[in-house]
């Protein structure tokens, strides 16, 4: 049995996880859930004594079985440390693109766990090889023997998070702790890694410690869940009983803020006019891509393939894909940021806008907030010639938005390092309204963002809809944020638009058998 | 095989492009090899003469054919300046056939100092938790990016010729009349171009490797319960050394192209010192020579770069 008692870490005098307690049983599957800076990931990386150098171990001790790994005042053992490692306990992490090394094979990167731990039953370098191509078969890894030989940027994320599995239990640790081991990867990929692990724990009979954001998934893998939230441990319990009968306030928030498919009858009004706003036919996008050839130049990369669709006035249409399916690029197509297409593009608004994924860098560090909301407004006058955009109304301008994105007047001053992720993406939010247009693309606008914020993200971007009618083309990867915010559906995969159809119909009777795939309620 | 066909055409191209801007510079830039010859007492029949001997009085793009046509087949041409005997000008070809070995045994030297100092102690650095011996080595490795090369020259004849008494300061011996005297010689020149490259190496090589440690795949590593020197030497040098080798290759191609300052405070018959009187004699065969000789060299230092590049990080290889 693995014991976290009375744990409390701080960075810089700031307490990053205080007076934690928590035991895994064996063959129990323990989820740790909370938000972005809740102290998930400091709580699993001190059961491995892997946290960084600047972190302070106040009070408290971890306990593996009857040895002490961890205890405040006490100096770690690096040594003994180091020999439970990878063999009692191993890790699985977040992004399988950049946890593996990626000038090393990933098969003697899986054979260094055997030579660290068990050179004495695996001797040579043939029986390393054996022990795991075997490993690699029972994660489920085709072609195992000449995987062995490849680097992992021949492999695409779910292999590679694969081979992380795989190294994570060719020793059979009691502990296996997967710190977000999905959230880098697609839907469809995701729920077969969660099979996965899921089968691993029933198989190996070990322990796992499942750390994730996402309690839709935590629902579907852990028996019991520990709610966590700035540091502390608020709620503690058998994960139904969690879900269905929240104790605190902020475990009835979360949950509450999770996207469901449950219908919300007030929120599921559709807007659309009717009116055409939008109509594209047989539209094809190119990259420029340097050919291989001697004096070959550049070769047209072909994207999307004659892709055909419709938006109407005040309707959001919702786009699913995964990732590298062309999603990203029709939007640009559209907006005339990429004029490398064919096809033809009617467009009956004027300044279609566009919201990022990313609140973080697609901001200007160096700019304040009522700079850049201002910007576009600039250029106003050229379509509308009774504004004047002089500095007066473009200030009244900014600030009427940003009280309408629900941020005060002295966010007008600030700089974006200064606000936080949900308030960045509102900030993005008025900059794409600020000129009023009648089609915005939100391209994954709140995947980056967390569960709580990402539902306030939801409604005011629902808000702003009814108030201004204005259509959405939303782009996300989440089945469920989809299944919310969406009137009707369009799929995409490789290029190709596979169907596009009424929200209801798309799901409970989809025509495709990837969209039924990719929709599938685990 | 397409790649390298490429890199051979940029090559000719490149060379192409840089002989014609060197003598269109030529022709801007002030000051007449014929009165640099004759000084300026010299009658105009005397220097008519001249110019006529050397090719001068053609038109400049009649003697730029003459000239690449003369280096396609070969021929070098002969230095306006350096004479063989009394009555035949020096060719160019043996003029920089004679002093290319020293440049090229300079910069063989020096680099292999370079590499051998700088590679440990650069990842023993980043690896170091030894707060001393930080320091020490920041401001080591500072001090010798900051110290003037013909300053740091002086101070390597001192310590080592004067102090030490290792070599007898300006008893170079040409290689061909003693080899092993002249390495023995050519070592502490090599040392004084070596001391501040080896800073830099470090320093460039500590920096990087920080960054790696700070990677995802280390942690992974970690995770595993590897030792922390494993980690160093096994998984992060190799991707540590990825940028660090792209500098290497800078510093090459500089060292290559001939050090001038170390090869006159060693008195060095190097080509470095031989660009220097060739451009200010005006002496055009041997510069037009010596810059595609440099050029040459960066290219295909660069050329070798990118190959350990892709030899070193899979992800960039050719299929």
């Amino acid at each position: 049995m693995i014991k976290i008692e009375n744990l409390t870490i701080s960075f810089d005098d700031k307490k990053a996880v205080s007076d934690i307690s928590l035991e895994i049983k064996p063959g129990e599957i323990l989820g740790l859930v909370g938000e972005s800076g809740s102290g998930k990931s400091v709580t699993a990386l001190s059961l491995m004594g892997l946290m960084s150098h600047e972190a302070v171990l106040e009070s408290g001790r971890v306990t593996f079985g009857d040895t002490c790994l961890l205890k405040a005042g006490e100096k770690p053992d690096e040594k003994m440390l180091r020999s439970y490692r990878g063999k009692h306990m191993s890790m699985v992490f977040q992004e399988p693109m950049t946890s593996l090394n990626p000038t090393m094979k990933v098969g003697p990167q899986v054979a260094e766990q055997l030579l660290l731990h068990a050179k004495d039953r695996y001797p040579d370098a043939q029986s390393r090889r054996k022990c795991v191509v075997e490993t690699f078969e029972s994660v489920g890894l085709k072609e195992a023997d000449s995987l062995y030989d490849k680097y992992p940027h021949q492999l695409s994320g779910g292999m590679r998070q694969r081979v992380m599995i795989a190294m994570a239990v060719i020793l059979h640790p009691e502990l296996i702790i997967a710190d977000e081991p999905t959230t880098a990867l697609d839907v469809t990929i995701q729920n077969q890694i969660v099979r996965l692990l899921k089968e691993i724990n029933e198989r190996e009979n070990n322990s796992m410690l499942f750390i994730t954001h996402d309690l839709n998934l935590a629902r579907r893998i852990c028996t019991r869940l520990l709610v966590m939230k700035d540091g502390k441990v608020v709620e503690r319990g058998d994960t139904e009983k969690i879900f269905t009968d929240p104790q605190t306030d902020y475990a009835k928030k979360l949950i509450a803020a999770v996207p469901g498919r449950v219908k919300h009858p007030e929120i599921d009004i559709n807007n659309s006019t009717g009116n055409k706003i939008l109509s594209v036919r047989d539209l094809s996008v190119f990259y420029k891509e340097q050919s291989k050839k001697l004096f070959g130049g550049k070769i047209n990369r072909q994207v999307v393939f004659s892709a055909g669709f419709d938006i109407y006035e005040g309707e959001t249409l919702g786009l699913v894909g995964e990732s590298g399916c062309g999603k990203s690029s029709l939007c640009k197509a559209i907006l005339g940021i990429n004029t490398n297409i064919k096809g033809s593009i009617e467009n009956k608004t004027v300044r279609p806008q566009m919201i990022f994924q990313d609140p973080y860098s697609s901001l200007n560090p160096v700019r304040t907030i009522g700079w850049q909301l201002e910007e576009p407004l600039y250029t106003m006058d050229v379509l509308d010639k009774d504004i004047k955009t002089d500095k007066k109304w473009r200030k009244e301008q900014a600030l009427k938005m940003l009280e309408r994105v629900g941020l005060d007047e002295s966010y007008y001053s600030r700089m974006p390092s200064q606000l936080s992720g949900g308030q960045r993406q509102r900030v993005s939010i008025a900059q794409a309204l600020i000129t009023k247009p009648k089609l915005i693309f939100a391209d994954e606008p709140v995947s980056a963002l967390d569960v709580t914020i990402q539902d306030q993200v939801l409604d005011l971007l629902e808000d702003l809809q009814q108030e201004y009618g204005i259509a959405y083309l939303f782009i996300s990867h989440d089945i469920n944020v989809i299944h919310r915010v969406s009137d009707r559906i369009m799929v995409m995969k490789d290029g190709h638009i596979l169907e596009i159809g009424d929200r209801d119909k798309v799901f409970e009777d989809p025509e495709n058998a990837y969209t039924k795939e990719l929709l599938a309620e685990p | 095989m397409t790649y390298i066909l490429k890199k051979i055409a940029t090559l000719i191209i490149t060379l192409f492009l840089v002989s014609v801007l060197a003598f269109l510079a030529f022709q801007i830039i002030p000051g007449d090899v014929v009165t640099s010859i004759l000084g300026t007492e010299a009658t105009p029949e005397r220097e008519d003469a001249l110019r006529a001997e050397l090719g001068l009085d053609k038109p400049p793009v009649e003697r730029y054919i003459n000239w690449a046509t003369g280096v396609l087949r070969g021929d070098f041409g002969k230095s306006y300046r350096y004479s063989k005997n009394m009555n035949e000008m020096m060719p160019v070809a043996d003029l920089i056939g004679d002093k290319l070995p020293v440049t090229l045994w300079l910069a063989l030297l020096s680099l292999i100092l370079t590499i051998l100092i700088s590679i440990p102690l650069g990842v023993l650095w980043a690896g170091t938790k030894n707060k001393f011996f930080d320091g020490i080595l920041n401001v080591l490795t500072q001090g010798s990016m900051a110290v003037p090369a013909f300053f740091l020259g002086i101070l390597v004849t001192y310590l080592f010729g004067i102090i030490f008494k290792a070599f007898i300061p300006g008893s170079y011996v040409g290689y061909k009349d003693d080899f092993p005297g002249f390495i023995s010689y050519m070592i502490f020149p090599a040392i004084a171009i070596a001391i501040p490259k080896t800073g830099m190496t470090a320093r460039f090589l500590r920096n990087s490797t920080l960054t790696e440690l700070k990677s995802d795949y280390v942690r992974t590593a970690k995770s595993k319960g590897v030792t922390d020197g494993h980690i160093l030497f096994k998984h992060v040098l190799r991707n540590a050394m990825l940028p660090v080798v792209t500098f290497l290759g800078m510093i090459i191609a500089e060292v290559v192209a001939g050090s001038i300052v170390v090869e006159q405070v060693f008195a060095l018959p190097g080509i470095g010192r031989l660009l220097i009187s060739a451009i200010s004699t005006r002496d055009f065969p041997v510069v037009e020579i010596l810059i595609l000789y440099i050029t040459m060299v960066v290219i295909i230092v660069y050329f070798i770069v990118d190959i350990i590049y892709r030899i070193l990080d899979p992800r960039i290889r050719v299929e």
